[in-house]
């Protein structure tokens, strides 16, 4: 292990692929999860779990975990007992620190029709030591949770958010979607502010994409569906954006809003660590169906494949299916667009520093003394110019200590992030 | 009893994919001079293009030995004719070189345009024609119908024609029986003066050229110095040979024989197809007819794509030059693609062959521009130019008219889609000069149309028209005055050279709107608003606009996956690469050979 990634923050990402049904615009990795080997599934995982982490003690890079985040498809259709039991095999395997983030991804309408057993699940969920629940909410306009194939309602949503205030939990973020096809600005914002009504303490915001292999996908095609132009996809988002800075949240990701803590002008309590450590190029260990990771300079990427999975682990090997060792610039190059995703920004700085933390016999020595914002020009000499006629039009901003985005650069921000890779 | 009663100088003539190099491998096969694990699939078509497409474009000629029933070995030349009607002068150069030709139809399919032409072109050099049905192993053929289409639309009798099918080997003994019966074995003067015909060359980079030729007269050897009697060129020959195939080196050739002969010539212009080869010391008094040196029917612009070197277009072109000399080219400079070649071909399938080579053998990126005939712009003050790129276009003020060429086009067509045929050709500005029935069903339409009208994709329209029944075939005319007019196209209101057309002036409105679409489509959205416009002269005629774009941003990397968004932002920084930029606006490569796809549904 270098010396810099032992200043890395490690976290650990487990993935779920199931769901009660597959929604018409989802593009990821989900089965449904009636029918499908779920039990299978979580042994495997259980295996994985132990697999990787004598893995990474043998190697050396084994360290305390900073946050886990279960995500999917739909965590939360998993049996609570199987769940509790990989959830024990991961904190044996895994030293977790104590206040660690610990995030669910949760549907609204999957955390049981009773509020009894919706109290008790929770209350599980809180043994594991989940402080903090993601929900898919999506929408709260009925009539669009039905069209995009969502199985909850918004009735559904208010009673969750109700229980799961009761039951203590003060770390929620909600998704929203917006530009459905159908839906204007204005019923954008409609959503936004019933999303608002329900207080929580993180949103994310995105705009639909249409994938191709999916229903909506196909209906494009067919011309079944009309996509929202772009001007007015764009000009949903800046109002959404303008609306959250209103009411008391944070914009620190291109997607990501968090509210305030006591100190407003502190950065925000709520701020999503576990997704702040892919945007700063730390570490984190992927487990489960076609999970990503990146330790100790290597990205890896498990097999997408089920059953391939499955029968991987059964004889006793991780589930790996590409592996790469990073070179110098891949490290910087993804430094740079996964932070420009980041509202502060780069830092020359730290950009160059994960230039250096790469073993790579192609890169040119840095000489102590050498000014950050010289070497990062020098690697991306080619991008310059035309990352001055971003800047010139007031999308980028570019500084003595480095770069960001404009909230209108962020309309067109992965032009700008090709200039770097 | 003379040498030459044992020889047999035969073509085998046939509609594109009636089976004739189908039936060339059976004959080789047969004779037992490759062996059949040798047996490429199609073994004259050597070039993957030509497999590839089915049809003939580089001849070869083969010397196939045959012991007949009467019990005497024969010398059975065959030589390859090009299939396609670019190469009409190339194929009567073949039938030049024989005596005799198969004609092959397919027992499915009937008789067909092309296959007209190429028996026309047969009679004209005077050859007898042995009629033979193909694919009679297929349940659809129909050989009766087959044989009273050959004897009503050809008038040659076919009742003895041989049933084939060159797929399965059946009836080939009967037909080479028949094929010595019927063609008439060479004649000539062994010890006269040197008269050698050359039907193809192609360049060998051991051997230099290398020459396929018929000897008419007198005979040829090691060490002798040839002329060529049309170029006037002296050689001395390193070889002669047989072709059996592949290059077999002999002591001569004499009159009567078709083989190869090589004289470290540098390129294949230097041994033009339809030049007569003689003796330096002993010139034949008068070189054979049929010469006529290779005219471009077709001319577009070849130009290197971003990142391509123009060092290596250049000897790309010089390279397939060598070995057809029917392609020409020069220097030219584009406004909007910068330094490139003007490149001549004999029509479109030619150009089209020339560009997949230039991708394939040669690995290149190029730009190709929107392909052009040659007009006669005749000036007011009596100077006749002739252009064939549409930005040399002299200013209208200064132009007297405009001559475009016309072709004579001869469709063959099932009598059900007569009508659809005649609205194509209507829309394409031809003139119908008469139709004929051939027989109750088989309708022969003859059109005189603008060649600029054929070049674009009326082939692909006719066939899908006509659910591919139709055939054409088409020869040049003559001149002749037309209202054209110079399209311009203007990206953010700066003229794009490379996208200039010449069209009829009636057509201009509806020309310029459709390729403004069609841009429409391709060119991606900028940070600003892109006008295209379509223009004659100063005054716009059609205008579309790219919006501006406003978005280009994914959602968040879901569970980490950097290497799949990375893999995003890679894609589109390639994507960029593919562009031309034009002042501020950039425009995808493909956009310069796309707009030639302008489906109007004409």
């Amino acid at each position: 292990m270098t010396a810099d990634s032992m200043d890395k923050k490690r976290g650990i990402y487990i993935h779920m692929p199931f769901c009660v049904q597959k929604c018409r615009y989802c593009a990821f990795l989900s089965f449904s999860a009636e029918g499908s080997p779920r039990k299978e599934y979580m042994d495997a995982l259980e295996k994985e779990i132990k697999l990787r982490s004598a893995l990474e003690r043998e190697r050396g890079t084994d360290k305390p975990a900073d946050t886990i985040y279960i995500g999917g498809g739909t965590p939360s259709v998993m049996d609570i007992a199987a769940m509790s039991e990989m959830i024990k095999t991961l904190k044996r395997s895994f030293e977790i620190k104590p206040d660690a983030e610990f995030t669910l991804e949760a549907n609204p309408a999957t955390l049981g029709r009773k509020d009894g057993v919706m109290l008790a699940k929770l209350q599980a969920y809180k043994f594991m030591g989940v402080n903090r629940l993601s929900m898919g909410v999506q929408s709260m306009d009925n009539d669009r949770l039905h069209y995009l194939g969502r199985i909850h309602t918004a009735e559904n949503v208010a009673r969750d958010m109700e229980i799961i205030r009761r039951k203590g939990f003060s770390n929620v973020n909600l998704d929203l979607m917006f530009s459905v096809p159908g839906e204007s600005t204005e019923d954008a914002m409609r959503d936004l502010e019933r999303i608002l009504a329900l207080a929580p303490e993180h949103i994310s915001c995105y705009s639909l994409q249409i994938e191709e292999g999916t229903p909506f996908g196909e209906m494009a095609e067919s011309g079944e569906l009309t996509e929202v132009p772009d001007e007015e996809d764009r000009e949903t988002y800046h109002r959404i954006c303008r609306r959250l800075r209103d009411a008391g949240y944070e914009h620190y990701e291109i997607s990501n809003f968090a509210k305030k803590g006591d100190d407003p002008a502190a950065t925000s309590p709520y701020r999503s660590r576990h997704n702040s450590l892919y945007w700063n190029m730390d570490e984190y260990i992927g487990l489960g169906l076609g999970a990503s990771g990146f330790i100790n300079g290597v990205r890896y990427k498990n097999t997408s494949d089920l059953e391939e999975y499955l029968a991987v682990l059964e004889e006793g090997r991780l589930p790996v299916a590409e592996e790469h060792r990073n070179t110098a610039f891949d490290n910087i190059s993804e430094a740079v667009f996964t932070g420009l995703r980041r509202r502060e920004g780069i830092r020359y700085e730290d950009a160059v520093r994960a230039y250096m933390d790469a073993v790579d016999a192609e890169r040119p020595e840095i000489l102590p003394g050498d000014d950050f914002r010289d070497v990062f020009w020098d690697i991306f000499a080619e991008a310059r110019e035309e990352a001055l006629g971003y800047a010139g039009r007031g999308l980028l901003i570019i500084s003595d200590e480095g770069l960001k985005l404009t909230e209108q650069g962020i309309d067109i921000s992965n032009s700008i992030m090709s200039l770097f890779v | 009893m003379s040498y030459l009663d044992n020889i047999r100088n035969f073509s085998i003539i046939a509609h594109i994919d009636h089976g004739k190099s189908t039936l060339a491998d059976r004959l080789i096969e047969k004779t037992g001079l490759v062996e059949a694990r040798d047996m490429k699939e199609q073994y004259l078509d050597n070039m993957d293009i030509e497999r590839e497409r089915g049809i003939t474009i580089k001849l070869q000629t083969t010397r196939l030995q045959y012991k007949a029933k009467d019990g005497q070995e024969y010398i059975l030349n065959l030589i390859d004719t090009p299939g396609h009607v670019d190469f009409n002068y190339e194929v009567s150069r073949s039938l030049a070189a024989c005596d005799g030709a198969v004609l092959v139809v397919d027992a499915t399919q009937g008789v067909e345009a092309q296959t007209l032409g190429n028996v026309y072109l047969a009679l004209d050099e005077d050859l007898e024609i042995l009629p033979v049905l193909n694919k009679m192993d297929l349940d659809s053929a129909r050989p009766d119908d087959a044989r009273a289409e050959i004897e009503d639309i050809i008038g040659l009798d076919a009742s003895e024609a041989p049933e084939i099918s060159a797929k399965t080997g059946m009836g080939i003994d009967e037909m080479l029986e028949k094929l010595i019966e019927v063609i008439p074995p060479p004649q000539g003067d062994p010890d006269g003066r040197l008269k050698a015909l050359i039907f193809d060359s192609y360049y060998d980079s051991y051997k230099g050229v290398i020459i396929y030729t018929r000897i008419f007269d007198g005979r040829v050897k090691r060490g002798d110095t040839i002329r060529m009697m049309n170029t006037g060129k002296n050689y001395e020959v390193t070889e002669v040979g047989y072709c059996i195939p592949g290059t077999v080196p002999a002591d001569e050739l004499k009159a009567g024989e078709v083989g190869y002969i090589c004289g470290s010539i540098k390129q294949v212009a230097d041994a033009r197809v339809g030049d007569t080869i003689t003796l330096a010391n002993a010139p034949a008094d008068a070189p054979l007819k049929g010469y006529k040196k290779a005219q471009s029917m077709v001319y577009c612009g070849i130009f290197p794509a971003e990142g391509e070197k123009y060092e290596n277009v250049k000897d790309a072109l010089e390279k397939l030059q060598v070995n057809d000399a029917a392609f020409n080219f020069e220097p030219e400079n584009s406004a909007a693609l910068g330094y490139g070649y003007r490149c001549g071909f004999l029509g479109l399938l030619h150009m089209d062959v020339i560009t997949e080579r230039l991708a394939r053998e040669f690995d290149l990126d190029v730009i190709t521009t929107l392909p052009s005939v040659v007009y006669k712009v005749v000036m007011k003050d009596g100077e006749v130019l002739d252009i064939q790129n549409p930005s040399n276009l002299p200013p209208a003020a200064l132009i007297a008219h405009i001559e475009e060429p016309i072709v004579k086009a001869d469709i063959m067509t099932p009598n059900e889609y007569v009508g659809s045929i005649m609205t194509l050709c209507q829309n394409r500005r031809g003139n119908m000069i008469h139709m004929e029935y051939l027989t109750k069903t088989r309708v022969q339409l003859h059109y005189e149309m603008p060649l600029n009208e054929v070049i674009y994709d009326f082939f692909d329209a006719l066939k899908s028209r006509t659910r591919g029944y139709a055939s054409l075939d088409y020869e040049f005319l003559r001149y002749q005055p037309a209202k054209l007019v110079k399209l311009d196209i203007l990206l953010n209101r700066e003229p794009i050279d490379a996208l200039s057309t010449i069209v009829p002036e009636e057509e201009a409105m509806a020309k310029g709107r459709g390729i403004c679409e069609k841009l429409k489509e391709i060119i991606p959205r900028h940070q600003f608003e892109v006008p295209i416009q379509a223009a004659i002269g100063q005054k716009i005629i059609a205008r579309e606009t790219v919006r501006a774009y406003r978005k280009d941003v994914l959602a968040k990397c879901y569970g980490g996956d950097i290497t799949r968004k990375k893999k995003l932002l890679e894609k589109q920084k390639a994507g960029k690469k593919r562009m031309r930029q034009f002042g501020s606006v950039t425009v995808p490569q493909e956009a310069f050979t796309e707009v030639l796809k302008l489906d109007d549904g004409r």
